[in-house]
């Protein structure tokens, strides 16, 4: 018996279901594989090696070399104090003897312990652990039914929600499956085959036959096996084809969530094709998922997941398909050019945008408009701006973006035929450009006139979603106001414009005219304001300091919260805030700031202060202009002493009303200084309560 | 010599392979709609905990897919084998491949993907989860487990398969058009269809009129009401699936804007909702 428990065997958990999402694959089979190592090591189960498996139909776990059990515990049983479990000679008493009896223990089991309350005896007893398979059966529903998705779905009475429907689990450990139910399905020793390869179930005595088994069934159900299987076919192909195949990890990953069982063929489309743009080209063979373009070339590779044999057929099928959809494509490309980017702005005049609020050829005659308001800015060309606005949305009259697999080249189509259309580069790179970001963590606008374009056309869209009664609320943002806002923001942050939000949240609205409450659009743009900085890794209360004296301009504020994030750690910057705290309360009741009579200064330290207020004022002036942040926060910080000096020796709110409303007049001329870079006593320091 | 699966026989053979899985064989609905799923036959059968398992042959309009018969795989008007089964068996994947396999397709010999795609009608206010089949790289079925129908969570979930005829037949035929698919051992799909698909191109897009169309949508849509407020199910959602139509022709047209084709949908989706709670009232009552 007790040889037997040194055994080695293993364990095999394989859930099969439908094909599976790919994007939810791979991080639910590395959570399983997880909390079962995780149940292994909380329980004290030995085991060798722990392997994840998943394919699009199924993912598990295969655990080799387990324990059959738990490993035996030792455990102490705390008995009498040592004083009353021995006579004076050196015997047991009866209150010892009892507690062996009542626990079982031998003579042998009895050691004594030193405690804090003094010495006392305790019993040594070896547990027996609990059997592996107990354990797993006990746990290993419950862990199955842990298992996270973005998106679940019932298909049975037991109304379990998974990605997909489960069809079958094995649960084996070593030769015996563990009976238990999840789903309305019995685990047992039955695995499935690809289906181009067999219907018929595949028997499993024993876990280790598993891998080699389904590879015979075509499936091979290691990842990174059937990864490099992939890479290494792709690059077979390649190579035949002369070529650079373009792809990324992540294509590589979806094909590996895709295929159990990866051929590959080698496609070719038509020349004539190649006179497409390249990016109508990828959205034709990518829409088709695992298609890689051999780049430049009229040649793509596709990763299929049958028979060897069906190679001939596979190729066939996806030669019509992509010549059937790029002619289509052709088709409308041609027609497009035919008719000119012209044509199509005229045909914005019949367009409606948003209800009520025109036509699309009236948005981008405001977009026009609202570019022409900025002619003062020396870093972008506005005359490119205007340009690119008035024909940025043109290209959604075109055959090529009305389809739908084409929508998403709307902007780039419209660049081309701006391009055919004797445009100049820069406006061609501003409309192509102008849709970015399209979603939260695309690249952004990269020529200026782009990025320009891009935050006018995103604050117009903003703008005209609440004049239309369409601001966000909750869960309701059909028009995706709030992800327009946030990148509004990041581009002019990105860029550095010279330009006002709040001015220009105003000037937008001017075009409209219509009336509207001006705060509501402020608030909306603080708030993705806050949430941008956030995001960006500075503190709400950094943040609250700098949008306190907040001009408007996005990359400044940004550049003043990364000042204060680099100094906030320092000692004397905390005195600093403890400072303006003190200052703020004294200011708190003020309502008129009188100027200073130099006549009624009379304490040095006050002397001190003024003379300091005048030097650094002009000092800091400067340094505001400039942007220099950081050597702004160096002087305020070197006022300090004298601030300190000024508050210990001077009595601010004396019983004299003249030298008090003196001295406050002075005091306020000082917060003004720091007021000029942000409101210091916003600042969260620590010991004190955090308020938003 | 090479047997030729016409497009007739691969409708008789579907038929035929889904009436042995216990499907009771229906037709296509009297009514121009955009999908299987409009038919009562699906979208008011699949409320409710009755089992129903139903195969038909449905002829889905969809009158901006047409190419004036100049593309070989689009039209305005497809075949499709529409199969529900509820509740939905556990093999059901299995016995649809086995249907491909008793139409002609050898899985030895071609690849099937099941790629992932969720499905959802928002006229219909129904959705559910599962896939586009691929064969060979060209979409021949939509497989879905519907969850919701009419705005309400399905209690018992049944399966819903849609077979695209024309494109099966043509793999079958291994062409690369379905202008030449072999109707039966005479005519061509072409022979059948090719003027029907030129005019009706021309009609949803140019000819089609607006303002009578709008007027026929608000006219079905005030019927439906009245028809729903004496409780008579069918007719009003036979009123329901009229204005869905219509609103399909208006969007051929092009003189919808975007924010007036979500109100058209809200429209269609309220008619459809009031027929899916009056029809479950009707059979609790």
């Amino acid at each position: 018996m007790a040889k037997r428990a040194f055994q080695m065997i293993d364990f095999l958990l394989e859930i099969g279901f439908e094909e599976f999402p790919p994007h939810f694959l791979r991080p639910a089979a590395e959570d399983l594989t997880e909390k079962i190592e995780k149940l292994l090591k909380e329980k004290k189960i030995f085991h060798r090696s722990v392997r994840t498996i998943y394919t699009p139909r199924r993912m598990g776990t295969l655990v080799l070399g387990l324990s059959r059990r738990q490993k035996a515990q030792i455990i102490e049983i705390q008995g009498p104090p040592k004083k009353f479990a021995y006579d004076g000679k050196g015997k047991p008493t009866d209150k010892l003897l009892g507690f062996m009896k009542a626990n079982n223990l031998k003579p042998s089991d009895i050691i004594s312990k030193r405690t804090k309350r003094g010495d006392y005896v305790c019993g040594k007893k070896e547990i027996t652990g609990a059997s592996t398979e107990d354990i797993l059966h006990d746990n290993i529903p419950e862990i199955i039914k842990s298992l996270e998705f973005p998106k679940t779905m019932v298909w049975n009475q037991e109304r379990v929600r998974f990605p997909r429907p489960i069809r079958w689990i094995v649960a084996l450990l070593d030769k015996k499956p563990l009976r238990f139910e999840f789903a309305g399905v019995q685990a047992n020793r039955y695995s499935w085959p690809n289906q181009h390869f067999s219907f018929k179930p595949i028997r499993l005595e024993k876990p280790r036959e598993y891998i080699n088994f389904l590879r015979h069934g075509g499936v091979i159900v290691d990842p990174n096996e059937r990864k490099k299987t992939i890479l290494t076919r792709i690059k077979q192909m390649a190579d035949k084809a002369k070529g650079k195949p373009l792809y990324d990890d992540d294509m590589i990953e979806e094909i590996n969530c895709t295929t159990e069982y990866p051929e590959v063929i080698l496609g070719e489309f038509n020349p004539e094709y190649m006179r497409l743009p390249e990016e109508v080209l990828m959205t034709v063979l990518q829409a088709h998922g695992n298609v890689i373009w051999i780049n430049d070339t009229n040649k793509y590779i596709y990763v299929f997941s049958a028979k060897k044999k069906a190679l001939q057929n596979v190729q066939a099928g996806y030669s019509r398909v992509m010549d059937s959809r790029l002619q289509d494509a052709l088709f409308y490309y041609q027609n497009d050019m035919k008719r000119g980017l012209q044509d199509m702005l005229n045909q914005t005049k019949g367009m409606m945008w948003l209800q009520d609020l025109g036509t699309l050829h009236d948005k981008v005659v405001r977009l026009k408009d609202f570019a022409g308001q900025f002619k003062s800015l020396t870093d972008v060309d506005i005359e490119v701006v205007k340009r690119a606005a008035l024909l940025c949305k043109a290209d959604l009259l075109s055959e090529m973006v009305r389809e739908k697999e084409f929508t998403s080249l709307q902007g780039i189509m419209g660049g081309y035929y701006a391009k055919a259309s004797g445009e100049s580069e820069p406006v061609v790179k501003a409309i192509s450009e102008h849709y970015l970001p399209r979603f939260v963590g695309d690249r952004l606008p990269k020529s200026k006139p782009g990025g320009f374009l891009s935050v006018t056309d995103k604050l117009d869209n903003v703008v005209g979603a609440f004049l239309s009664g369409n601001r966000p609320s909750g869960s309701y943002d059909p028009f995706a106001v709030r992800r327009n806002g946030y990148a509004v923001i990041n581009i002019l942050d990105f860029h550095a414009f010279e330009v006002s939000l709040l001015n220009a949240i105003d000037k937008m609205l001017g075009l409209y005219n219509r009336k509207f409450d001006t705060k509501v659009l402020f608030e909306f743009f603080n708030e993705r304001l806050m949430r941008y900085l956030q995001d960006k890794g500075y503190r709400y209360d950094e943040i609250n300091a700098v949008l306190a004296t907040w001009q408007g301009n996005v990359a400044d504020a940004r550049k003043r919260c990364e000042a204060l994030k680099g100094f906030r750690d320092r000692p004397e910057f905390v005195k600093l805030v403890i400072g303006q705290k003190r200052v703020r309360n004294i200011l708190k009741d003020l309502e008129k700031v009188a100027t200073v009579d130099k006549g009624l200064i009379r304490e040095p330290a006050e002397k001190a202060l003024l003379k300091m207020g005048k030097q650094v004022g002009s000092e800091i002036e400067a340094l505001i202009s400039q942007k220099s942040y950081p050597e702004v926060l160096i002087l305020l910080l070197k006022m300090r002493p004298v601030i300190d000096k000024f508050f210990d020796d001077v009595l601010v709110m004396c019983e004299d009303k003249q030298l008090r409303e003196n001295r406050m007049a002075l005091v306020s001329i000082i917060n003004r200084l720091f007021l000029q870079f942000a409101d210091f006593s916003q600042i969260v320091i620590e010991g004190e309560k955090a308020q938003r | 010599m090479k047997k030729i699966h016409t497009f007739e026989n691969v409708i008789i053979n579907l038929k035929q392979f889904w009436q042995q899985q216990g499907c009771l064989i229906f037709e296509p609905y009297n009514s121009e709609v955009g999908a299987g799923t409009f038919n009562p036959a699906t979208f008011l059968k699949i409320l409710g905990t009755e089992p129903w398992n139903v195969c038909y042959l449905e002829i889905s309009k969809r009158p901006r897919d047409g190419r004036y018969a100049k593309n070989p795989l689009r039209f305005q008007q497809f075949y499709q084998c529409q199969v529900i089964m509820k509740p939905s068996p556990v093999d059901i994947q299995q016995v649809y491949l086995e249907s491909l396999e008793y139409l002609g397709v050898k899985l030895k010999e071609h690849e099937v993907r099941f790629v992932e795609d969720d499905w959802e009608s928002p006229t219909l206010g129904a959705w559910g989860l599962g896939w586009e089949v691929w064969l060979d790289g060209l979409e021949i079925t939509q497989f879905t487990y519907f969850q919701q129908a009419g705005g309400i969570d399905l209690d018992v979930i049944p399966v819903e398969i849609t077979y695209g005829l024309e494109r099966i037949t043509m793999i079958l035929q291994d062409l690369s058009s379905v202008f030449d698919i072999k109707w039966n051992n005479s005519l061509t799909w072409g022979d059948v269809y090719r003027q029907n698909e030129i005019e009706y191109s021309k009609y949803n897009f140019e000819v089609a009129p607006p303002e009578l169309l709008s007027s026929l949508f608000k006219s079905y849509e005030q019927e439906a009401e009245r028809l729903f407020e004496q409780g008579l199910v069918y007719p009003g959602y036979d009123c329901a699936i009229k204005c869905s139509h219509i609103f399909n022709l208006l969007e051929a047209r092009g003189t919808i804007s975007i924010s007036e084709r979500a109100k058209y949908i809200g429209r269609v989706r309220a008619l459809a909702n009031k027929a899916a709670a009056l029809y479950l009232r009707g059979k609790s009552g």
